[in-house]
């Protein structure tokens, strides 16, 4: 018997060649084929299963690295943008040059209309504002119409100021020395003397027990706005004798003078209450007035006593 | 055993062979599947995620965009002009409609090419192959990188349809440096929409994505038009147009927009802006974070700067007999003069225009802020300034030219010589500086001493190093164009210094501002002595060595400088009116100086001064004459230039000085 393997001759071979079997499978193959080169059913099989894979492969390629990149620097400008943003929001709502010097960052300055600088420096100590910048100065830079914005930067410890027109040119630079900073607080404004020096506060002048019990009588928010930070009353030694308030208002602030007594030395600090929180404060202390004069004298007795 | 059985065995055995290798290539085929999808890139959905990226944006002052960075114009295909469409098909792929990711009978022929032809790569890639290897690929050549592409292009085919693969893809091809996607390709090249594309226009197109710069049509107009033929080629022997559409298309004229790829406007002011956000905000943010730049530059002047330094430089060439060499295969052998300009706003710093070489598509290489030439006598001013201050001398003081040997310790004798070899005794300093006399110059840095030069050079700005020694005050240690200039606007401008700066405001893609420039100056000059500088260089262009300039025309308020270095290796012009401060150097990169036909040296004179002289008649037409403004302590006074004492009706050529109130025309 032929070895079904090994066929002897042609025929046997072709015969083989031609039975069901290699007919079939040589039909099955061919038809796979012509199906593939049709239809393409291979590239759709695979295309349709990595469509099944897809949210599990990893986000790589350059496509994706842009995509990075782009929402990294999206995040960086966004970060940059929110800081500036925050300072320049501190710094609108500052109401005084000290303020705004603690909302200045080393590497980015704030910008304010020239209106809210005017407003700062009407709220600084006349003395302080006209070491600043003389008023005549400035009320020839406000008429002649170019001024528009002011720009604070930090210049080493201390503060420049620019103030700009409308192309960012400088109309006048202000250097705010180290020394000057700490003073631009309206607060803490400390100087030798009585409150009778000051003409402005020589009508209203109250025992400071007197004051103090009147303003205990208001709420802390309301306090805060007649007295803004009265740490810094605290940070000077001493005690409070007197306080005046000024007949005086100006951008909507009233000054209030704290005479303090320490070792015989008397010294006064100004600060700026809001003027109808002041206003408010002053007619208690007026409904409440014993009608005597208090002398420096007197009020140390009194509170000495 | 006979014949048969040896055919059938061997037959048999073949048979065998190639079931085995078919079984072991399905095997490996499987293998090398899996393998591959460990790391295949995911898909983005939808796929017109990417084109998200917002563009960065730089604008010149006039408010108009200048260039355009990342970022896509992405356009529905329905805005595509058909013919590009056709065009791009026939060239690429022109059975897309019909395969699924991969041309088979393409990829067949490809492989047999590169299998059974030595020397030869024949490419396959779809259309969506195409896509894949360049949203996910890099262009590294390897089997396993190839069939990850294939892979990908099938998820693609799989999960778009054609009209959305098409879209992304032409939304997303490079046409050139500054042309992603075919739309800011049309607007580039031809200045219209995509949809508006003619045929011409869209062969021409269609044809450059397969090497941008070397079919690059500003560059390589030929190259260019022949690969237009392949395309057009393409498209009739596909069917989509007739054979005389295509020779008709083939002989069209193509408008190109002015400004190209290659030159787009003020490349160098560009690259000094990018490099400078660069440094600052780093290259994730500049080229990725959409952002919008308003800069100073002056799409005007930046025009005529260029202008005038082309100009100025094929008179050049003329001169030294170097012919222009505009073959494109030997122009780069050719070694041509270069040259810088920087145009900058006196009174603010603010740069209007600079140039930093003759062509940035033949070099990149800023010379207006990266190159440290010798001024030469462009520094005297520096010198005469620091003399006027601390030696107290004036303008009509008396200084005699003559021959000097300065002594110098520890070195040889300093020996410096005027630039004709001739010495014409006694002068005021005025006249001398007009005359840029050497030997005036070493007198009065002998007296006032090379710190006192370089202390006033810091003072206006000038940031290079500057050694120490005589000769700093004849312009021996580089300097930029840009530095000169700004240095030189301290003058313009009364004493007070700006910074030169190129970015007015910048934004977020939002508009939110990040920085903007605060246009502040700082006094650096005294304002009455600056005047006299200013007044000693306007007599450099009326009468003295940059008389040039009012020969050529330009007969406005100006002061100036020229300046030359040993050996006519730099040929300098510095000068500025009261509002406009130019600086223009000339000079090779390396190697010998600049002799015209004659043997003669190239001065700053011949060289540099027409080229600002064309410049500025160009900058400043229809301007009004603006004087420079006089400080009040400054009187002119007419006085001999021989003897320097106050001219009289007989006194010949009296020549106009500034003293300051207080001085008295004095000797020296």
């Amino acid at each position: 018997m032929t070895d079904w393997m090994n066929p002897q001759n042609f025929s046997e071979w072709f015969r083989r060649l031609l039975a069901l079997r290699p007919i079939l499978a040589v039909l099955l193959i061919s038809g796979v084929t012509i199906l593939e080169l049709r239809f393409d059913w291979i590239e759709r099989a695979l295309g349709a299963y990595l469509v099944t894979t897809n949210a599990e492969r990893p986000e790589s390629g350059a496509i994706w690295e842009k995509g990075r990149q782009s929402l990294n620097a999206r995040k960086t400008l966004e970060q940059i943008v929110t800081d500036r943003q925050a300072s320049q929001r501190e710094a609108r709502n500052a109401t005084s040059f000290k303020q705004i010097a603690a909302n200045v960052a080393s590497n980015q300055g704030v910008m304010l209309s020239s209106d809210h600088f005017r407003k700062l420096y009407l709220n600084l100590p006349r003395e302080i504002a006209r070491e600043i910048l003389s008023p005549f100065e400035l009320l020839r830079l406000a008429s002649d119409g170019l001024w528009r914005r002011t720009y604070f930067k930090k210049a080493g410890e201390g503060l420049t100021v620019y103030l700009l027109d409308a192309n960012n040119r400088v109309l006048k630079q202000l250097n705010i020395f180290p020394d000057l900073l700490p003073r631009l607080g309206h607060e803490e404004v400390a100087s030798d003397g009585v409150l009778e020096d000051l003409p402005n506060f020589e009508n209203r002048i109250y025992a400071a027990k007197h004051f103090f019990d009147a303003l205990q009588t208001f709420p802390e928010e309301v306090r805060r706005t007649m007295v803004p930070h009265p740490e810094s009353l605290l940070e000077l030694p001493g005690q409070i004798t007197r306080v005046g308030i000024s007949d005086e208002t100006g951008a909507g602030f009233i000054e209030l003078g704290f005479e303090i007594v320490n070792a015989s030395q008397h010294r006064l600090i100004v600060v700026q209450g809001q003027e109808w929180a002041v206003w408010r404060l002053r007619s208690l202390l007026e409904e409440n007035r014993s009608g005597v004069e208090i002398t420096p004298d007197a009020a140390g007795d009194r509170t000495s006593q | 055993m006979n014949f048969y059985t040896i055919f059938i065995r061997r037959a048999r055995t073949i048979f065998y062979l190639m079931l085995a290798l078919g079984g072991l290539g399905v095997f490996l085929a499987m293998g090398f599947f899996f393998v591959a999808l460990r790391d295949l890139p995911q898909v983005p959905e939808p796929l017109s995620r990417i084109i998200e990226t917002p563009p960065t944006e730089i604008f010149a002052a006039t408010g108009e965009r200048v260039m355009v960075i990342g970022g896509r114009e992405a356009i529905p295909l329905s805005r595509v002009s058909p013919h590009f469409i056709q065009a791009v098909l026939a060239i690429e792929d022109h059975r897309f409609w019909g395969h699924h990711g991969v041309d088979k009978l393409r990829t067949l022929k490809a492989l047999w090419v590169t299998l059974f032809k030595p020397g030869k790569v024949e490419g396959a890639s779809t259309i969506t192959q195409q896509l894949a290897k360049n949203l996910f690929f890099t262009y590294q050549r390897t089997y396993m990188r190839k069939f990850r592409e294939l892979l990908v292009a099938l998820q693609i085919e799989a999960r778009y349809d054609k009209g959305e693969i098409l879209e992304a893809y032409l939304n997303q091809i490079t046409f050139g440096v500054a042309a992603h996607g075919i739309e800011q390709a049309a607007q580039s090249f031809f200045g219209k929409s995509a949809a508006a594309l003619t045929l011409a226009e869209s062969s021409l197109l269609a044809g450059l994505p397969k090497s941008p710069t070397r079919y690059n049509p500003y560059l390589h107009f030929e190259r260019a038009k022949k690969r237009q033929r392949v395309v057009l080629s393409r498209m009739a022997a596909v069917g989509y147009i007739a054979p005389d559409a295509a020779e008709a298309a083939m002989h069209a004229r193509l408008d190109f927009q002015p400004q190209s790829a290659g030159t787009r406007t003020g490349s160098y002011f560009l690259d000094v802006v990018l490099r400078d956000l660069e440094t600052r905000y780093g290259p994730e943010i500049v080229y990725h974070g959409g952002l919008k730049v308003m800069t100073t530059l002056d799409p005007q002047l930046q025009a005529w700067a260029v202008e005038s330094i082309q100009n100025g430089l094929v008179k050049l060439d003329e001169s030294m007999g170097i012919t222009s060499g505009h073959d494109e295969d030997n122009a780069a052998d050719i070694n041509h003069p270069q040259a810088a300009l920087v145009a900058l706003e006196a009174n603010s710093g603010a740069i209007k225009a600079m140039v930093g070489g003759r062509d940035y598509s033949e070099t990149e290489y800023n010379r207006a802020v990266q190159s440290n030439r010798l001024p030469g006598s462009g520094f005297k001013p520096f010198l005469y300034y620091a003399a006027l201050e601390k030696l107290g001398v004036t303008p009509s003081t008396v200084m005699v030219d003559r021959k000097i040997k300065i002594p110098v310790a520890g070195a040889s004798d300093w020996e410096p010589r005027n630039f004709g070899g001739t010495y014409a005794g006694p002068m005021i300093l005025k006249q001398a500086i007009m005359n840029s006399v050497n030997s005036v110059a070493a007198q009065l840095v002998e007296r006032c001493g090379p710190d006192a030069v370089i202390d006033v050079a810091r003072r206006c700005g000038i940031k290079s190093p500057l050694a120490s020694v005589y000769s700093v005050a004849l312009g021996t240690s580089g300097v930029s164009p840009l530095e000169m200039a700004a240095a030189f606007a301290t003058f313009a401008t009364g004493g007070i210094r700006h910074e030169p700066f190129w970015i007015r405001r910048l934004e977020d893609p939002l508009g939110r501002i990040l920085e903007e420039q605060i246009v502040s100056g700082k006094r650096s000059l005294d304002a009455g002595l600056a005047y006299q500088i200013v007044d000693m260089l306007r007599g450099v262009l009326d009468q003295g060595t940059g008389s040039i300039i009012r020969r050529l025309g330009f007969d406005l308020p100006a002061a100036g400088k020229t300046g030359t270095s040993d050996d006519y290796h730099d040929a300098w012009f510095t000068g500025f009116t009261p509002t406009l401060c130019v600086s223009v150097w000339v000079g090779f990169d390396r190697g010998a100086g600049m002799r015209d036909t004659l043997g003669r040296g190239i001065t700053g004179a011949r060289g540099a001064a027409p080229i600002w002289a064309r410049f500025m008649i160009l900058a400043t037409d229809g301007e009004p004459a603006r004087e420079f403004v006089i400080p009040a302590d400054i009187l002119m006074e007419k006085v001999d230039p021989k003897t320097g004492l106050p001219a009289k009706d007989w006194t010949p050529d009296p020549m106009a000085v500034a003293i300051r109130e207080g001085q008295s025309p004095a000797g020296f």
